[in-house]
């Protein structure tokens, strides 16, 4: 049996007016934890579930993996219903925080999701060695899993993710308490799945690394979603322009501000010198401390 | 990167239980589980020495000591077994709960069935693998010992003049209480205990909130079914004076959800030399199968909508 592409058309994910409530206690109201939400992710797009701790997130996700039944609603992964387990053929997920078995190593632990997945012997083989190069874990391929830093667990939870290639790859707060250095390997990693026509689903409160990996995002509070859409429409200003000279000397700054103001209806804004972020900086200064 | 391939992804029911048990194996093997195999030589060998004088005559030279090997091994067996199935069952899954292992797991296109039954295959593969390399160990002293008994009888009975026919009636006496069949059937029957057990640890583990509840609630189970039979009988004798027709059929009910653990009292039988008939055998593996699939069907009914 072949398996035969789908059609581009059908979407990657298609959430249709999620809720999910959670009973917690008998006499109390039903916490509603998502609240009538809607997503559709084309294959190919990188999008971004932002928003703040306990905002439904995490739930959301959930439910798209079929590890909670909607209370109303439905999930599904191209075009096939989430609480089907065949739906999850399609789709690797890496779970906030994770930990994976501390008894197996690194690639014992690709080769135990692999299998799971169906793939054997040398396929198998061939797999997990690419994956661990992927990650940069090859070093640290036969160390068991027990002894691996955050960053690690993180990229060998990404690495189990791609085990069987799958079209839709979904991350949970991929870089929650990663050191920057890692970070920024991890949001490089789904950069090249991005490239490489992946779709990827992934929520964080990280929003300036959402802004730099994300195509769309949705914004979610309090269950509900409250602002969604292609990111570069959502967060332009319409009005504005930014022009960043380089060399510029004040007679030349002197001439620019007396073009605009002569200009009826354009003003100046801002003028003053941008300024590189704090994570840029350490990353440029520990790439020169280096030997 | 290789460019992705579409490949039909290949994988039954049975390889993937397989996979998922053979992970519980090793991971209860690095845990090192098996050190209890060096306290178990242990007290395989000190079993030896437990014998007591004997001045009766040569037919009761040595034979207490061959019982004292099987009591004392069958016993650790015994605690081994139940002790292990109980709690790394009701380890196991609550562990993979919290480390949100299960979520990666159940990510993948894994029926929860297959996880269910993965887990407790690992636990009972181990459990087997310990069981048969301690009957390897009981059964090779037994086998040594019974033949310096064998000797030492006959020598004795020799001297004391006795008939061919009584020395050949006394070798066959003590050779039943050597390692035989019935030895190994009740090996079996440990082992059809422990799956119970493992079974039923699985089944509370898949509703309750902490290990040491289903630690504790097992082992109350475990207690009830040693003295269920004689509760359902005296239940049924007060029964027969008035609601007898209701009383049975809820003593029925309660023998089909509550194990009956008295049924394998044949193994203290097979310790004082009784042989162990192949029916017995087969009714207590029917039996044991039973509970362990009704447990089983039972976990993944509640484990089927479980949320998490």
């Amino acid at each position: 049996m072949i398996r035969v592409p789908m059609a581009e058309s059908t979407p990657a994910v298609e959430i249709r007016n999620l809720s999910k409530e959670f009973r917690t206690s008998f006499r109390r109201k039903p916490l509603r934890a998502v609240d009538d939400v809607s997503i559709r992710i084309m294959p190919g797009e990188v999008y971004g579930l932002i928003g703040p701790n306990g905002s439904g997130k995490s739930t959301t996700m959930k439910a798209l993996l079929g590890l909670v039944a909607p209370t109303s609603g439905s999930c599904a992964i191209f075009g096939k219903d989430s609480l089907k387990t065949d739906s999850r053929n399609e789709v690797g997920f890496l779970p906030e925080n994770p930990y994976f078995y501390k008894h197996l190593t690194g690639a014992e632990t690709l080769r135990f999701y692999g299998k799971l997945c169906g793939l054997y012997g040398k396929a198998l083989a061939a797999r997990v060695d690419e994956l661990l190069d992927l990650v940069d874990l090859t070093n640290a391929r036969d160390r068991r899993v027990g002894g691996y830093s955050k960053g690690m667990l993180q990229r060998i939870g990404l690495a189990q993710a791609l085990i069987q290639e799958p079209r839709l790859v979904i991350l949970d707060e991929p870089t929650a308490g990663v050191d920057p250095v890692g970070s920024r390997e991890i949001r490089d990693l789904i950069l090249k799945l991005r490239d490489r026509g992946i779709t990827v689903f992934l929520c964080s409160h990280l929003l300036e690394q959402v802004q730099e990996v994300c195509d769309h995002v949705g914004i979610i509070f309090r269950g509900r979603m409250i602002r969604e859409g292609r990111l570069e429409e959502l967060i332009s200003i319409e009005d504005q322009t930014d022009i960043v000279l380089k060399d510029a000397s004040s007679e030349l700054l002197e001439k620019i501000t007396a073009l605009v103001a002569a200009t009826p209806g354009a003003s100046v804004v801002r003028t003053g010198k941008p300024r590189t972020t704090l994570e840029r900086l350490f990353l440029r200064e520990i790439k020169e401390e280096k030997p | 990167m290789t460019a992705i391939q579409h490949q039909p992804l290949q994988g039954s029911h049975f390889r993937r239980i397989l996979v998922i048990a053979a992970n519980t194996f090793t991971q209860l093997v690095r845990m090192k589980v098996f050190y209890f195999m060096g306290i178990f030589a242990v007290i395989a060998i000190a079993s030896n020495f437990f014998d007591l004088p004997q001045h009766e005559g040569p037919e009761s030279v040595g034979s207490n000591v061959l019982r004292s090997i099987k009591s004392w091994s069958l016993g650790a067996m015994t605690l081994f077994s139940v002790v292990l199935s109980v709690v790394a069952t009701a380890l196991l899954l609550p562990k993979d709960v919290e480390d949100r292992t299960l979520y990666t797991i159940l990510a993948k296109p894994v029926p929860r069935f297959d996880y269910l039954a993965g887990k407790l295959t690992g636990v009972l593969m181990l459990v087997f693998v310990s069981l048969l390399v301690m009957d390897l160990l009981m059964t090779a002293v037994l086998h040594i010992r019974t033949g310096m008994v064998v000797e030492q009888q006959m020598e004795m009975a020799r001297a004391m003049g006795w008939p061919p026919e009584a020395i050949d009636s006394l070798r066959a006496e003590t050779l039943a209480n050597g390692p035989n069949l019935s030895l190994q059937g009740a090996v079996l029957a440990v082992f059809l205990r422990a799956s119970i057990m493992a079974s039923l640890a699985l089944l509370i583990s898949t509703f309750s909130t902490s290990t040491l509840f289903t630690t504790i609630v097992s082992f109350l189970v475990y207690f009830i079914g040693h003295f269920q039979a004689d509760a359902r009988d005296v239940w049924l004798h007060a029964g027969q004076e008035g609601e007898g027709v209701f009383a049975r059929l809820a003593a029925l009910l309660f023998s089909l959800i509550l194990p009956d653990f008295q049924l394998f009292n044949v193994i203290d039988a097979v310790i004082e030399g009784q042989a162990m008939s192949l029916i017995a055998l087969g009714k207590l593996t029917l039996v044991g199968l039973y509970y362990a699939v009704f447990f089983t069907f039972a976990s993944w009914f509640i484990f089927a909508d479980k949320e998490f």
